[in-house]
């Protein structure tokens, strides 16, 4: 009911009802419960319109949800802090997670998983501002603890790109999800020998909202593939693939064929399961633990 | 042709190569787990003994959840080849470790085969078993020749001390 489109035509008129519709927000964002109602658009049209003196538009006020109660959200902890089942002495996990910790605090990791979208900001000495940006799809995160890593995927200018990003590299500025999403694979190496446009992505992509209660949406896309020779035999069930149209690329034949490599007692073997449930839960208030030590001063 | 070194260097691996791949190594220790549970004592070579303890005492933590659990019985089911043990595994072995946390099973080494390729052996038994135990107790008998006499002698040598004391 605040919305106000002022008809540009008018300059004099549309900056005088625009200063009336400051005033009136000053006025109102003094009563916190109707800040929701309030709309930016007024804010936009104040941008748009070019008269001396330059007008800065306000900040936008923050939006503070305290409807939804802390056990809602989505308890989500970062991969790389599950330590790996290794015979090194639990020290140096728990230092190398202090010093996760520490980076975390100055610069702000968000919640990502394989299939998202993401923008990144790295500091490069070559580049004109110094800041060298990147828009690409998480193909894979891999790695533990400090040296964790992130595939980025892209297609700029015809050719596919990927860069390998690491998450508490002090060069890196800024990591923003553009589009929080899950696919059916926790790997989308495949995206390699897929069509192009299942990996092209917009530079000047917009962020989608997302919602940080409830679970992370799962996208069933079944990605297309170029013809035969792929980079690795996709249709083995070692990769065990959900995403990828078989039926589209292979015959029946060549399906039953790939099944031979299958390991019936894979799903069997007591060696090779890793239970992490419980160093998870232990791991998971640690770090909530710490970072709040510092949020509440 | 891939010409990895993954292959050649087996830092960090920690199944043994058993058979004549995984797939046989994996039916070799089925057979081996299922005499173990029939029998409950059960005599192999010193390394398939090894890989067999570690799955014989997964296989009891499975156990123990119960064989209403999905999961625990679709492992029975797959490790134990002769179906009439997968009801005494649930309520005969899980009940006996229930109080348990680990050490299910003890391994003991045996003189080595008597073919001609004399491989290193080891017995692997299910710990409370009704068999006589394999590290019997050496119980010390006081009428042996030899203790009676060491005994009379440190009755003597304590008679000669409170006389001594005495007379000093």
């Amino acid at each position: 009911m605040f919305l106000v489109h002022t008809p540009l035509s008018n300059m004099a008129a549309c900056t005088s009802r625009v200063r009336e519709m400051m005033g009136l927000l000053r006025i109102l964002r003094h009563f916190p419960q109707n800040e929701r109602l309030l709309s930016t658009s007024i804010l936009r049209h104040a941008a748009a319109s070019d008269g001396p003196p330059k007008f800065t538009p306000p900040t936008k006020p923050v939006i503070i949800d305290k409807t939804q109660k802390e056990a809602s959200l989505r308890r989500f902890l970062s991969p790389e802090f599950i330590p790996p089942r290794q015979r090194t002495n639990p020290v140096k996990f728990s230092v190398e997670r202090k010093d996760m910790i520490q980076r975390r605090k100055v610069l702000n990791i968000p919640e990502f998983y394989v299939g998202s979208i993401l923008a990144v900001a790295m500091t490069d000495p070559h580049v004109n501002g110094n800041l060298n940006r990147f828009v690409g799809i998480c193909i894979q995160r891999s790695g533990k603890g400090l040296g964790a890593t992130f595939i980025l995927r892209n297609v700029v200018d015809g050719q596919g790109v990927e860069i390998c990003y690491e998450l508490y590299n002090p060069r890196m500025r800024k990591i923003e999800v553009l589009k929080l999403e899950k696919r059916l694979d926790d790997n989308l190496m495949y995206l390699r020998d897929a069509l192009p446009e299942y990996s092209s992505f917009n530079f000047d992509m917009q962020p989608v909202h997302y919602e940080i209660t409830g679970d992370v949406p799962v996208s069933p896309l079944k990605v297309k593939m170029k013809p035969k020779p792929w980079s690795k035999r996709w249709e083995r069930p070692k990769f065990n693939i959900k995403g990828i149209r078989f039926d589209l690329c292979l015959t029946l034949e060549m399906m039953e064929h790939a099944q031979k490599w299958a390991e019936p007692w894979r799903p069997y073997d007591m060696l090779k399961e890793y239970d992490t449930f419980s160093l998870e839960e232990q791991i998971f208030k640690e770090v909530q633990g710490k970072s709040q030590n510092v949020n509440s001063p | 042709m891939r010409l990895t070194l993954r292959a050649l260097i087996s830092h960090g691996r920690v199944a043994r190569r058993i058979g004549l791949g995984p797939e046989s190594r994996i039916n070799i220790l089925r057979n081996i787990l299922t005499g173990l549970v029939r029998h409950e004592r059960i005599e192999t070579t010193r390394a398939r003994a090894d890989e067999v303890r570690f799955y014989a005492e997964k296989l009891i933590d499975y156990a123990k959840k119960g064989d209403t659990n999905e999961k625990s019985m679709k492992m029975a089911d797959f490790w134990l080849t002769e179906k009439d043990l997968i009801p005494k595994l649930f309520k005969v072995l899980a009940v006996r470790f229930e109080n348990q946390r680990d050490g299910c099973t003890r391994m003991a080494r045996i003189p080595n085969r008597e073919n001609l390729d004399r491989a290193s052996m080891a017995v692997l038994e299910y710990k409370g078993n009704p068999f006589p135990p394999l590290f019997p107790m050496k119980r010390v008998s006081e009428l042996n020749l030899l203790n009676q006499l060491l005994k009379a002698y440190r009755e003597e040598k304590a008679q000669m001390c409170c006389v001594w004391l005495v007379d000093a």
